[in-house]
Order: C-alpha cells, then structure tokens, then sequence
C-alpha cells in the first residue's frame, strides 16, 4: 500500500493552467525527487499535499485516505514541510522554534517539548544553538532548524520545498548531510531539488516535471542513464552540468 | 543586541548628556508629581480603605495640601527687586524686565504647580485607561481588518474610517450631550461612591478609548502586514489553525513593530486628553484654563502648563523607547534592521 498516492491532480490559477493529470504513488521510506524548470509546477504539487493549496480536480490520498476527509491541521501535522526560505519563527530560538508546534499542536508539557526539541536539535548538529534567534544563525543553520522543527512532529511524510535553493553554495552540503540522514533512516521524503548529487545518492524515485505534467519517472539510473524522452535527457544534463 | 543611547520623541532625537538631563529633569517631575498625588488625591483615598490600609499619609497633612511645597516669596522677591532695577535705569529697563521674567514665572509656577498637579493626575489617568483599554479592541480591530472575510474586514474598515475622519472632539461632546451616557453612567450606584471619577472623566474615558482603538488598530494593520507572509505560512504547515498562527507567530513580531506608532499614539493621546476639559474634566488643562481665568495671567499659565505637558510627553517617549529596546530580538525589532 502506497503512503502517498496522487490520482489525477489538477490545478490552475485562474485562466493559468499549473498542473494537468499529475498522478504518482510513493511508498514508506521511499525518496521521490521531483525536477523540472521553473514554473513546472513543483512547489504547486508539493503544497497540494499538505493542502497550502487547493487542488481543483483528482484525489489525493494519504495512507489510504483521502486527504480532504481529513482535519487540515491533523494533515499537516502528519505531513512535514521545509521551506526554500526557511520561514522560521523570527521571534522564537531554535528550540522554540520546534517547542510551539510540540507544545500547541501535539500538547506536550514544556519540559517533554524542550527535551525533544533538544534531542531533534542534537540530531540536525545544532545542540550548541538552541538558544539561539534565526537571525543569529547562518542560513545553512536556519534550514537544519526548520529541518527539525518539521521532524520533531513525528511526520510521515515530510515535503521539501527546494531547501538548498536560497543558500550559498557553501552552506548547501551540511543541510544535504542532513537530509541523506534523514533518508538512510527511513524517511519518506518528497523533495523539490535541483541537486542532482542528492537525486543520484538519495533518490528511490525521480519525477520529471514540465508544464505541469509528468514527463517521465523512474529510479535515478534509468533517468540519468537512459532515460526515454530527449527533454529529460536535455533537462538533466544540463543540471548535472550546472551544479558540478 | 546593542541598546541604542538614543530616545526617539516628539521633540527629536535626544542623544548622550542630553539624554542624562532629560531623564533627570524628567525623573524630578514625576517624583514630584507621584508625592503631590500620595499626599492629596481621593482615588487613592478611596483605594487606602477600601483596603482597610490605615490613612498613613493624610489625617493631618490633608489641611494646606493645596499650599506649595516650595515656598514663592524667594522668586517673587527676585523678581520685585529687579523691577526695582528696572525703575531706576531708565532707557535700559528693558534688560532688568527680561532678567526679572523668569523668577516671576518660577515664583508663577510654584504657586500654580499644586493645582496643576492634581489636573496631571487626570491627565495620566484618562490617557493611560483610555491607551489600555483602546489596545484591547485595536488588536482584534487590527487582527479582523487584515485576516478577517469580506464582511468583517469591511466593518473594521469603516469603523476605523469613521472614528479617524470626524473630529476628537465632536465625538467627545456627541458622547457628552449627544448620547445619554452621562446620565446612565451617573445612575450606576458605584458611580456615587467617594473617589470614583466623575460622570464626565468617564465619558471621556469612553471617548477615548473609542478614538484611540481606531489610530491604535491602523498602527497594528500596519505592522500586522509588515510580518512576513511565510511566517504564517509556516505556522499552518505544523498543523497550526489560522487563529492559532495569528497569535502565537503573527502578534508577537507585528507587535512588536507596532511599539514606534503605538509610542506615536501615546503621546498624541497625553496632549488630546486636554479636550477634556471642554466637558468639564477637570484635567492639567482646565485646571491652567480656570487659573488663566483667575488671574488674568495667560502667557504665564500656557508656558507652564505646556512645559508640563511637554515633561510628561517627552518622558513617556522615552519609556516607550525603554519598551521597545526590552522587547526588541535578534531581527524582530529596532535594534537590527529587518533585511
């Protein structure tokens, strides 16, 4: 049984058609990439799963259930996502930063909160900072923050929103570090990313995506390797060429 | 963080050794101002037994409680001999009349300051009520005009439309002989007990609230749109409800933002509560207004009155700037420039 199951998903902005008949599944512990230029959809696709957006046609289900059956906030507390702008609180610390939804959303006393934010802080490499403002910290650091405030709500599926895209190249690998991480210990992750070297290393799946349809899927060598469309060919050379 | 050794106040951007003066002159109004109101004023009267405290201060100090602590004659006299001087130079009377002014103003204020004293505790009381209670509606005010629907944006929209197009004091004196407010507010039984502030000072109090919630809510939307859309965007994503997000993301920083216009607001209200007195609240201006009356002294009565109003601006300016330094967090604030 698939965890995540999109079935025919359609969506535009107004008179803007942005996805057309996108239909996947992805299991437990699998690591779906989706590429594809700006303005394919991608982020679209990633926010109708946890419903930021609304989709205007198809199904979408989550662990067998459809995900407009279910409490908005019960999905998205069950669904994780990491933002290309980190987006964390601006005036809470690091660990208050993973305390507010512990503590509103799943209710844990302040004392469970902080020990978990901490441990979560621990497992992203930031135990020394977790007295820290965003502001303070640096952007490869932020994102390992909003990271773990997304993984310390026991997600089953956590969406990654081109998280490495508004870091300097510098920055990039500590939060790929922690991903693979995340990836080797069983997450399921659905991830927009132009980083083919995490694709390559870390993908079970990739999807390539072009206006807004799904031009070709398949494991990292077959779309690397061999893949049947010469657009995915183009695509991908031209990334992997991009970010060596 | 850095505190910044600057005030930023209705008077401009006091820095330094100025800043050292202006806290000490201002600090020695209020002491003054908090020891005349200890020893005479019936609100705290009312407060001492109502406590059942013993009346420590009062019993004997109450007779004379109008009389000046520092005694007039000294200026005057200063000023009475130069007058003197002045008879005696002829062409250059001038001078000695110029020299002579200011310790008859002092000796002026001295004897007016205890009358003055008792209107500042109005003043402060009508303003800070009015601030306190005016931020309790602005914020759902504030709140629904930028995150409420269709309808209930629009009704903020226009009730913030209508409190700031028409004019403080046509809303003061419709309140006051408009609406029968005083009436129903004097025939509330607390109304009548010792202390409690007169039937007007509560429709002021009304007024002002209302007045304020409207400037206080556009000062919030405004620093409510200030917060970055993605802050939001993220409480939900933890599985946050919108109202939720709102206040435990959105308010905290958007408030924050709001303490420079809030501070604006503050002092605005210090100096508007003087309208006030055209419906017989006798505040620091009514008490200067009946003096000037009185005695026929009016440029006297308005430099000092508006210095006293100009100590309490200038010092709430600078106890908002206190504020805003405390509250400020790395990003969230004055201290580091938002990016």
């Amino acid at each position: 049984m698939s965890l995540l199951r999109v079935d025919s998903v359609d969506k535009s902005y107004g008179d803007e058609p942005v996805l057309h008949d996108v239909s996947f599944a992805m299991d437990r512990q699998n690591v779906e990439v989706i590429v594809g230029p700006s303005g394919s959809g991608k982020s679209t696709l990633l926010r109708c799963v946890n419903r930021l957006t609304e989709i205007d046609g198809g199904e979408i289900f989550l662990d067998d259930e459809e995900i407009h059956t279910v409490d908005e906030n019960e999905l998205r507390r069950r669904v994780g996502m990491v933002f290309q702008d980190f987006n964390l609180f601006a005036h809470l610390t690091a660990r208050g930063n993973i305390t507010l939804g512990l503590r509103e959303v799943l209710g844990l006393s302040k004392e469970e909160a902080n020990a978990k934010a901490d441990d979560y802080l621990d497992r992203v490499g930031l135990a020394d900072q977790a007295e820290s403002y965003p502001a303070e910290l640096s952007g490869g650091q932020q994102q390992r923050v909003g990271i773990a405030r997304a993984l310390a709500m026991d997600p089953e599926l956590i969406l990654f929103d081109e998280p490495t895209s508004a870091l300097d190249p510098e920055l990039i690998g500590e939060v790929l570090t922690v991903m693979e991480d995340l990836a080797d210990g069983g997450m399921t992750m659905l991830c927009v990313t132009h980083e083919m070297g995490f694709a390559r290393s870390a993908a079970s799946t990739i999807t390539f995506l072009d206006d807004g349809e799904i031009v070709e899927r398949g494991p990292p060598e077959q779309l690397f390797e061999d893949p049947e469309h010469d657009r995915t060919r183009t695509f991908l050379g031209e990334l992997t060429d991009l970010h060596q | 963080m850095t505190t910044v050794d600057t005030v930023d106040s209705a008077v401009g951007t006091i820095r330094g050794r100025k800043k050292v003066v202006a806290t000490a002159v201002g600090g020695a109004l209020w002491l003054w101002l908090l020891a005349r109101w200890a020893v005479h004023n019936t609100l705290l009267d009312a407060v001492f037994s109502a406590i059942g405290l013993p009346d420590l201060i009062h019993s004997e100090a109450r007779v004379g409680v109008r009389e000046p602590w520092i005694p007039a004659a000294p200026f005057q006299a200063v000023a009475d001999a130069l007058g003197g001087v002045a008879a005696a130079v002829g062409p250059l009377s001038f001078l000695a009349d110029w020299l002579a002014w200011p310790f008859e103003l002092a000796a002026f204020a001295t004897s007016t300051g205890p009358a003055l004293a008792e209107g500042a505790f109005i003043t402060v009381y009508l303003t800070v009520i009015s601030m306190a209670l005016g931020l309790v509606i602005a914020v759902p005010l504030a709140v629904t005009r930028v995150y409420g629907g269709p309808i209930s944006s629009r009704l903020s929209l226009a009730y913030t439309e209508l409190i700031r197009g028409t004019p403080l004091l046509a809303q003061l004196f419709f309140f006051y002989f408009g609406l029968p407010l005083a009436g129903l507010i004097g025939s509330v039984g607390i109304m009548e007990l010792d202390g409690m502030p007169r039937t007007a000072a509560v429709v002021a109090i009304v007024a002002f609230t209302i007045n304020s919630a409207a400037y206080q809510a556009e000062y919030i939307r405004a620093a409510l749109q200030s917060v970055d859309g993605g802050q939001l965007t993220a409480a939900r994503a933890i599985g946050l409800s919108k109202r939720e997000g709102i206040r435990h993301v959105v308010l905290p920083q958007g408030l924050r933002f709001a303490i420079p216009g809030w501070t604006n607001e503050f002092v605005y209200l210090i100096k508007y509560s003087s309208l006030a007195a055209f419906i017989t609240v006798p505040d620091m201006f009514r008490r200067a207004r009946d003096i000037g009356s009185d005695t026929f002294q009016y440029t006297e009565i308005y430099v000092v009155v508006g210095l006293c109003y100009l100590g309490l601006v200038i010092t709430t300016a600078m106890l908002m700037n206190r504020l805003e330094d405390r509250l400020s967090l790395p990003g969230v604030g004055q201290s580091v420039g938002r990016e």
